[in-house]
């Protein structure tokens, strides 16, 4: 029992530690602006 | 609920602007990016009385709207633009009393945009002591505005301030300047062009390619009714901008300010001439950085071993203490392993910035770059390439960044391939494990060889990036144009908070920017060297009880060890790239060190210890078990693995290579390209694997 628990835990673990990893080196979200140009049509995009 | 003021904090470098900004904002305040760039962008709360707050945004140090740098694009991007959501309901500019003359023009451009406009005159406490006088109400007569005479250093006139903001409504927005009297049939047809539009912001958007609203440059130079000028007609019409600004602006000072050269007591010339002087100016920067780098080791060493024990201690305590099992493993093998991986640096980092704030806030730094720009000009560098080039003893990511502020785009993107070249702290626990091992305890005129060791591999760093800097400066075909302004502020004492704050920021940067990559590739390379597939990872223990039947019971535990290792994921993986390597003189188990390297040097310190810890029964963790183990490894023909000459070749693999993710990713963001990062990674790491082959090869016959 005891075991199964320590297993889920380490899997769990890693699972964390690799979406972090992807996120943070091979997959980025995309940011919705790229220039501070307002909200209006500024005509940057 | 309380009413918001949103308040931009305007003002030329060295006004003591971000001390007004801590003075109005204390700790409540927060450090992020502009959009799309990364320009810092400092925000703070200010409560101004029971029902109003204010929220203030620290806009980067300019000398006026004429943008040279990306951080002064930033200022008139903002100012410009509306509907920007930061867009101020009122400006401070922030000037220094005895350059008012020059910090004007910068708050007579503002003024001009119809803002409402504070005038903070800084630094007030040392009127006396220069023989300035100011008579206030004729200023803020002449200047349009309400004057706040402040000192940030002794926290006076700040109350007045924050009064001055709360009432900013009463504030005119009467420009300083008309616009048309620059050329009045051109103002005279983009005003008939863009009758709604203010002319000055018109005017920037011609001169500054920027915009606002749906006016841009383009749409303007579209208007069939409106011809504009050429380039070298609009940069004359600037000049004449300028000079009518500073006409104004004598014209008021005139009335308004009085200097009595009799009063003032000048120490600051005295050391100027001294600081730099072009044989005493090097000499005392040189002996400045000696002491600087003495002491981040000397005293950076109690903390730091203090943290490295009670992170092995807590290990110890967690296998011993908690249920037997795989996660426990992952704790004390990996996590803990991790975060003491990564509390080790702070003490060496809190240190170094320390010491960079202190100079930067005292104004040596100035005085530095000044006088380096004379010896980095003849390498294609600036003398602003002096910071980030001491900054990135430190850290790579915020001395690219700190490459900003150099105007010419050439310099700056030269300095930004060769920063990473200089000896960052994530370098310094690698060399220091490797040096221990392989160079010769013993002295040279009191010195020892091991720090001389060190010292050199920081020589190296710094000639290799200075080197690198003039080949890329006869490669690169940029034109751009190379000029050097720097601003001498007068030499002041450090003000405690502004230091606090710098260190603060820097460390719990590096600890939640880098201590996550850490800690997360901690637990994956703990999981890889756990876990394997296949007869010999699965069977070890029967494979290995066959093997050596007269083993000693902790002996077998041990060997067990390491031929899961050997067989685990990690294992497979290290097994595969060891003919790479091999001519380096490094095994598997390196190799595998230098592959999580790539994501951050300083992970192969930790790498080696996950890697030694699981390959091995024994629960002791601390730096003098892995550094034995480490001396003891062989390889298959018996030599020893960590020798003179592997020792070397990697100590300068480490030296040359680009192995830190993170930079490459700031590199990429700083030049907008994957161009430069790519060129960095491959010149930087080939270079570094035909250096370290060499030298093994040399070394070993």
């Amino acid at each position: 029992m005891n075991s199964i628990v320590q297993n889920i835990l380490v899997f769990t673990t890693l699972a964390f530690a690799l979406a972090f990893i992807v996120r943070k080196f091979i997959w980025r979200p995309k940011k919705a602006s790229t220039k501070a140009c307002g909200n209006d049509g500024c005509g940057c995009s | 609920m309380s009413k918001q003021i949103k308040v931009a904090l305007i003002g030329n470098p060295n006004t003591g602007k971000t001390s007004v900004f801590n003075a109005l904002t204390g700790l409540n305040q927060k450090v992020g990016n502009y959009p799309g760039i990364t320009v810092d962008k400092k925000q703070g709360v200010s409560k101004l009385n029971d029902d109003v707050k204010a929220n203030i945004i620290d806009l980067p140090g300019t000398y006026s709207l004429n943008a040279s740098s990306l951080d002064e694009n930033v200022v008139i991007e903002l100012l410009l633009n509306k509907n920007d959501k930061d867009f101020p309901d009122v400006a401070i500019v922030v000037t220094d009393v005895e350059n008012l003359k020059r910090n004007l023009l910068l708050y007579t451009q503002i003024k001009d945009l119809e803002i409402p406009t504070i005038l903070a005159i800084n630094m007030s406490d040392r009127m006396q002591r220069k023989g300035i006088s100011l008579d206030i109400p004729i200023l803020e007569k002449a200047l349009k505005t309400k004057i706040a005479l402040i000192s940030s250093r002794k926290n006076t006139g700040i109350d007045e301030l924050k009064q001055l903001i709360t009432n900013y409504e009463n504030l005119s927005t009467e420009p300083c300047l008309d616009a048309s009297v620059i050329d009045k049939s051109y103002f005279e047809g983009l005003q008939k062009a863009f009758p709604n539009q203010l002319l000055y912001k018109l005017w920037l958007v011609i001169t500054q390619d920027v915009n606002f609203g749906k006016v841009d440059k383009k749409t303007i130079d579209s208007v069939s009714e409106f011809k504009t000028k050429s380039e070298s007609d609009l940069k004359r019409l600037q000049q004449k901008e300028t000079i009518k600004r500073y006409q104004f602006i004598n014209e008021t000072l005139k009335k308004g300010q009085t200097i009595d050269p009799n009063a003032a007591t000048d120490l600051r010339s005295r050391l100027d001439r001294v600081l730099t002087h072009k044989v005493w100016g090097y000499i005392i920067f040189a002996a400045i950085l000696l002491l600087m780098f003495q002491a981040v080791y000397d005293w950076a060493a109690y903390p730091t071993d203090l943290i490295d024990a009670s992170f092995a201690s807590l290990a110890d305590w967690t296998k011993e203490n908690l249920p037997e099992g795989a996660f426990t493993n992952l704790l004390a093998e990996g996590i803990i392993a991790g975060i003491g991986g990564i509390m080790v640096f702070i003490p060496p980092i809190a240190f170094l910035f320390l010491f960079i704030a202190l100079l930067e806030e005292s104004g040596y730094m100035s005085r530095v770059v000044f006088l380096m720009d004379r010896v980095m000009r003849r390498f294609g560098l600036s003398g602003k390439s002096v910071v980030p080039l001491i900054s990135g003893n430190a850290c790579a990511i915020p001395a690219v960044m700190a490459a900003r502020n150099i105007e010419s785009w050439k310099e700056r993107l030269i300095t930004i391939l060769v920063t990473p070249f200089t000896t960052c702290s994530a370098r310094l626990p690698v060399y220091v494990i490797i040096i221990a091992l392989v160079i010769p305890k013993g002295t040279f005129a009191g010195i020892s060889y091991q720090a001389l060791t060190l010292m050199s591999l920081y020589i190296i760093g710094f000639l290799t990036a200075v080197f690198a800097a003039y080949i890329l400066n006869k490669i690169l075909k940029i034109k751009s144009k190379s000029y050097f302004v720097i601003e001498m502020p007068n030499y002041k004492l450090p003000l405690f908070k502004n230091v606090a704050i710098t260190v603060i920021e820097k460390t719990k940067s590096f600890v939640f920017e880098a201590g996550k990559i850490i800690l997360a590739i901690s637990v994956v390379l703990w999981f890889l060297a756990s876990y394997g597939a296949g007869e010999q990872f699965n069977n070890a223990e029967e494979i290995v009880a066959k093997e050596f039947p007269n083993l000693s019971e902790t002996d077998l535990e041990d060997k067990i060890a390491a031929h899961k290792l050997e067989h685990s994921y990690i294992g497979v993986v290290g097994k595969t790239i060891e003919p790479v390597i091999k001519p380096l003189g490094y095994d598997w188990k390196i190799g595998i060190g230098l592959v999580t390297s790539f994501a951050a040097r300083e992970v192969f310190v930790g790498t080696l210890a996950t890697i030694y810890s699981v390959g091995s029964a024994s629960d002791s963790e601390d730096e003098e078990t892995i550094k034995s183990k480490m001396a003891a490894e062989v390889h298959a023909d018996g030599k020893k693995v960590f020798t003179f000459a592997s020792g070397i070749s990697l100590l300068l693999f480490y030296a040359f290579a680009m192995q830190c993710m993170s930079t490459l990713a700031i590199v990429k963001r700083e030049t907008n390209s994957w161009k430069w990062p790519m060129l960095q990674l491959v010149v930087m790491s080939g270079f570094a694997y035909l250096v370290a082959l060499v030298a093994f090869q040399f070394l070993n016959k």
